[in-house]
């Protein structure tokens, strides 16, 4: 009972003391919300309450409210009156991290008294971690790494998480001093796919990184090759072997390496090619080492095939190559050091030890040998880098070789020269003078200078030659003075050219060169050059050289020939051209096709052989192709009407004509031809002649004209108004049988076609100007144009140009005797080819050749 | 209706169909879903291959490792205490499909992974200071982990199998020390010789 009084007292003292301290500790409002995180840049609201209790207490409400952050009022803007009994403030952008708000009350007018606090912090929600990457060092646990990215300014937890395709692992809590990697609690498992990701989560957010999905085998570190060791061989001084023990992975994983060395004294290594070194092995010889040195050696692996991480490097290991024989004799040199004995003197022969990379090995000793001139060689074998001999004062050649382990170096020669060798220096001789330091350690690097006792001029000049010649210019070139004539330092060259009437002109030249170019000569020019070397002392001049410069520079003559060539030619080809293409003309002009009198036939021009006329076959009498300028009458009157009768008459004449004109030939036929066409203008001119005067026959004469402004040696036919009666005509029943037949054959379609194939060839209108030029001829051929003319009109009208042609041809055969007498001399022999075969045409062709063709007999 | 079962019968077989339909199955399918985390990886079978070169490349040397570790009279009396004499061991039969092949190496592997749990909880009391024995137990506990987890995806992803019904040794727990050595030691023995065989197999 008195326990249960005593425990109710004291119940009520704690209840009365708890009541009273909270009155006294309690707020006269509170401020929501309580402990706000907020994210950075974002806004922010707090409300404070007030109680009512303190309202009445302190006669305020919420217009009384004020706020604080840091101590520091904030403006009233940001304030908000909800109610009466509570105010709320906002915040935009909120960039400070940690912030302490207060509520605040001004009671009775002048005291501040604050009511609640509270304190903002704000950071920012996580990002993805990415990166995420793990690594499986070899007999320890997996671990695992990644990028938090941005800071958060929140306490931020990162958790690995990591899972088998069957089952979970249990997760991986990031340790506070090292938030961005983490090691799994379990052993790694190889050839085992293991999924792993990582989730960040604060405050303000939870965000998990991308999943990665590997095989942990595919991700180990192996531990370095152990227990490496290096020898070398006996054999092979260029080599060393390499043994090591793998790691306890090999028995699983194939495994590949990198193996690098280094000389003991080198602070680079050198590495053996990794593909000597890509699969799994214990040892590995390196070759091409120097010998007897010391090299450090270090080895790492991997994963063969590449994946996965190196391991560390081992534990360096060393060892030594083989000695092998010394690769270069020692420098060494004497020191002459006066003896008392006469004839004798005190030589001291010192070197220096070979670097080890020389000596490539120990150096057990030194071989010394000497040799007087024309005496054995003495040897002599030395520990000591130094020796000392008495010699003689002769000259001495001495030879030193090292030796080691394996064998001796090459000989290093010295000349220790006669003890009389000074003095005796020649004047304009080139001496090269050697100066050899000498240190405690060894000979210095060694200078060189070239002196005279007194310098000379050269003894001989150099000799110049041309290297090249052109028109304007030309290369010479010589050759450096030998030493023995130099006599001194040649200073420079002159070089001397003139032409024979021009001045000399000199040059200038360096003494390094031996080449020159003078430039600005004159072409086709004979110049003569010598060139003088200089030294100190003076100069000497060389042999003169003569030099001829081409008249035309290289290429020019092709320039001006190959031109005009083409152009000739193109000119060539353009007339060859025009000529094929204008031949007919041309042919016409110059070439006129001309009957062969050798083929005409006579017998047909005889009064005694009757004329056979064959007007019906156009083809057989001319069959000849080069028969085309045959000019005939085309009669195409038949076709429409009949002829008239003075033609007929004409045509009768014509014949006589023909007859009557063999008379004036001298026997042989070829006058009867001779003839030609001016018959049948004659028989024109009788159309009108006939009807007045019958029985009367105007002969023709030849007149006699050159073809071509020739001038002919023959007598001139010329028409003849002789009356007298041509009786054989009358008596010819023949002629009167070719009228009939020229009758019928007019009617003929074969005959007209022949006419016009004729024409054809004549549709020229120069050959109209030539029938006028023929009056110039004679007044006699007036009279015939006159009568030809009037015929042209008459025949003309009714039957077009074709017929123009024909008297056309007529007039040329006539009467234009300069013009067309070549024409006609080609005629003859056509002309009387056709006339053996043919019969009418034999008999007219030949008239139109024949006056040019054959000369007055 | 003879007729009607001769011809529904058939239809019903070829609609049912599947891989492994119609072979016997030694598992229970007893309403498991196969379904695994993440997709099983595409090269589950090499490294299969590789898990069982490993065990098999490990295992000579857990077993010398072990009977040493035991004392005498083990090392010198290994064909009376130490042989493959373990009568309930799972058959595996090496010509056998590819499937069941794996549902015959599940329960090899699980079979020997309990008996490797009893093992290294009975030689964490019987000889503490083997900690290279306890390493290499664990170890190749873990790598059987691996199989198991690498078979069991594959038999799921290929052959839809989800639950293979698998058989243990006899529990050690209650026996003395010397039967829990020479337990251990048959054991060993036998997956020595067992794991040379199912490494040559696949």
């Amino acid at each position: 009972m008195l326990t249960l009084k005593i425990w109710i007292v004291q119940a009520l003292f704690i209840f009365f003391t708890t009541e009273s301290v909270g009155e006294l500790l309690d707020p006269c409002g509170y401020i929501k919300p309580e402990s706000p995180i907020v994210q950075l840049g974002s806004n922010f609201t707090a409300v404070c309450v007030l109680k009512e209790k303190c309202m009445d207490y302190f006669h305020v409400n919420a217009n009384y409210i004020f706020w604080k952050t840091n101590h520091v009022t904030i403006p009233k803007e940001q304030y908000t009156i909800i109610n009466k009994t509570a105010s709320s403030v906002t915040f935009t952008d909120i960039s400070l991290l940690n912030i302490q708000l207060t509520c605040n009350i001004r009671t009775f007018g002048q005291i501040d008294q604050n009511v609640y606090g509270i304190r903002i912090i704000s950071g920012l929600p996580p990002e993805k971690p990415t990166n995420l990457s793990c690594i499986v060092n070899e007999g320890k646990k997996m671990m695992c790494q990644w990028d938090p990215g941005r800071e958060t300014y929140l306490e931020t937890n990162f958790t690995l998480k990591s899972e088998w395709a069957t089952e979970k692992f249990a997760d991986c809590k990031t340790k506070r001093d090292t938030p961005t990697s983490c090691t799994v609690d379990y052993s790694p498992v190889y050839f085992v796919n293991i999924e792993v990701w990582v989730e960040a989560e604060n405050a303000l957010g939870k965000v998990t990184s991308d999943h990665i999905n590997f095989d942990p085998v595919d991700k180990v570190k192996p531990s370095p090759p152990h227990n490496l060791s290096v020898s070398n061989s006996e054999e092979l001084s260029s080599i060393l072997k390499l043994t090591w023990i793998n790691s306890s992975i090999q028995g699983f994983i194939g495994l590949k390496y990198n193996i690098q060395y280094r000389t003991r004294d080198a602070s680079t290594w050198s590495q053996i090619p990794p593909e000597d070194t890509a699969s799994t092995r214990y040892s590995f010889t390196v070759q091409d080492l120097k010998p007897f040195t010391e090299y450090v050696f270090r080895i790492r692996c991997m994963k063969e095939d590449g994946k996965g991480f190196w391991s560390d490097w081992s534990e360096e290991a060393s060892g030594i190559t083989y000695e092998d024989r010394p690769s270069k004799a020692p420098s060494f040199w004497y020191k002459i050091e006066p003896s008392h004995t006469h004839g004798y003197r005190s030589v001291q022969l010192i070197w220096k030890t070979l670097p080890p990379f020389e000596a490539n090995g120990k150096i057990l000793d030194y071989e010394v040998t000497l040799t007087r001139w024309k005496s054995r060689l003495q040897n002599y074998t030395v520990n000591d880098t130094k020796w000392t001999v008495n010699i003689t004062n002769d000259r001495y050649i001495a030879t030193l070789t090292a030796r080691n382990l394996v064998g001796k170096s090459n000989a290093a020669v010295l000349t220790i020269p006669a003890y009389d060798f000074q003095g005796n220096l020649a004047e304009s001789k080139c001496y090269l003078i050697t100066v050899t330091p000498v240190y405690a350690d060894g000979p210095g690097s060694t200078e060189s200078i070239k002196a005279y006792l007194k310098q000379a001029p050269p003894s001989k000049g150099p000799t110049v030659r041309t290297k090249k010649v052109g028109k304007n210019e030309a290369v010479l070139e010589w050759d450096q003075l030998p030493v023995d004539v130099q006599n001194g330092f040649i200073r420079n060259y002159t070089i001397f050219y003139r032409t024979i009437i021009g001045n000399e002109t000199a040059v200038n030249v360096d003494s390094s060169h031996t080449e020159y170019t003078l430039s600005s000569l004159t072409s086709d020019t004979l110049y003569m050059v010598r060139m003088a070397a200089y030294t100190d002392e003076g100069g000497k001049d060389g042999p003169e050289f003569t030099f001829t410069t081409p008249k035309f520079a290289q290429g020019e003559i092709e320039a001006i020939v190959v031109p005009v060539c083409l152009a000739f030619l193109l000119t060539t080809l353009l007339g060859v051209l025009f000529c094929f293409n204008k031949r007919d003309l041309i042919k016409k002009h110059i070439w006129p096709n001309v009957p062969d009198p050798s083929k005409s036939h006579i017998a047909q021009w005889s009064p005694h052989t009757p004329p056979r006329h064959n007007f019906n076959s156009k083809d057989q009498m001319y069959s000849d192709g080069n028969f085309t300028d045959v000019s005939v009458v085309e009669i195409e009157a038949a076709n429409d009407k009949k002829p008239f009768p003075e033609d007929l008459k004409s045509l009768d004449l014509f014949k006589k004509e023909k007859i009557s004109t063999e008379g004036h030939s001298s026997g042989i036929g070829g006058s009867s031809c001779m003839s030609s066409s001016r018959p049948s203008i004659s028989s024109s001119d009788e159309n009108e002649s006939a009807q007045n005067t019958s029985g009367t026959v105007q002969y023709s004469t030849v007149v006699h004209s050159g073809y071509r402004h020739q001038v002919p040696s023959v007598q001139v036919f010329s028409r003849s108004e002789s009356t007298q009666p041509l009786l054989d005509s009358e008596e010819r029943p023949e002629d009167l049988q070719l009228v009939d037949n020229i009758d019928s054959s007019v009617g003929n379609l074969p005959r007209q076609q022949y006419f016009k194939q004729n024409c054809s060839q004549h549709e020229t209108s120069p050959d109209i100007s030539h029938f006028e030029r023929s009056k110039q001829v004679s007044s006699v051929n007036e009279e015939d144009f006159v009568r030809l003319k009037q015929q042209i009109s008459d025949i003309s009208q009714p039957y077009g140009s074709g017929q123009m042609k024909m008297f056309q041809e007529i007039s040329v055969a006539d009467a234009f005797g300069p013009r067309t007498e070549g024409q006609v001399e080609r005629f003859e022999t056509v002309g009387m080819e056709a006339a053996i075969d043919e019969g009418m045409p034999k008999s007219y062709l030949p008239q139109t050749v024949r006056r040019g063709g054959y000369m007055p007999q | 209706m003879k007729v009607l079962a001769a011809g529904v019968v058939p239809l019903l077989l070829v609609l049912h169909w599947k891989h492994g339909a119609g072979s016997p199955l030694p598992i229970t399918p007893v309403n498991a879903t196969c379904a695994t985390r993440h997709p099983c990886h595409s090269n589950l079978m090499n490294q299969i291959r590789n898990q069982l070169a490993q065990l098999n490349g490990s295992a000579n040397a857990l077993f010398i490792l072990y009977y040493t570790a035991q004392g005498e009279p083990f090392p010198n009396n290994l064909d009376k205490l130490c042989g493959p004499n373990v009568t309930d061991f799972p058959p595996f039969h090496a010509n056998s499909t590819e499937k069941t092949r794996l549902v015959e190496l599940y329960r090899i592997i699980a079979y020997l992974g309990a008996s490797l749990g009893n093992i290294t909880r009975d030689q964490k009391v019987l000889n503490p200071n083997a900690l290279s024995l306890h390493s290499k137990l664990n170890a190749t506990a873990d790598i059987m982990r691996g199989l198991l987890s690498n078979v069991l995806c594959r038999l799921c992803s290929k052959y839809h199998v989800a639950h293979v019904d698998v058989a243990y040794g006899p529990d050690t727990s209650g026996k003395d020390v010397f039967q829990k050595k020479k337990l251990g030691c048959q054991l060993l023995g036998k997956y020595k010789q067992v794991i040379a065989v199912v490494a040559q197999a696949f």
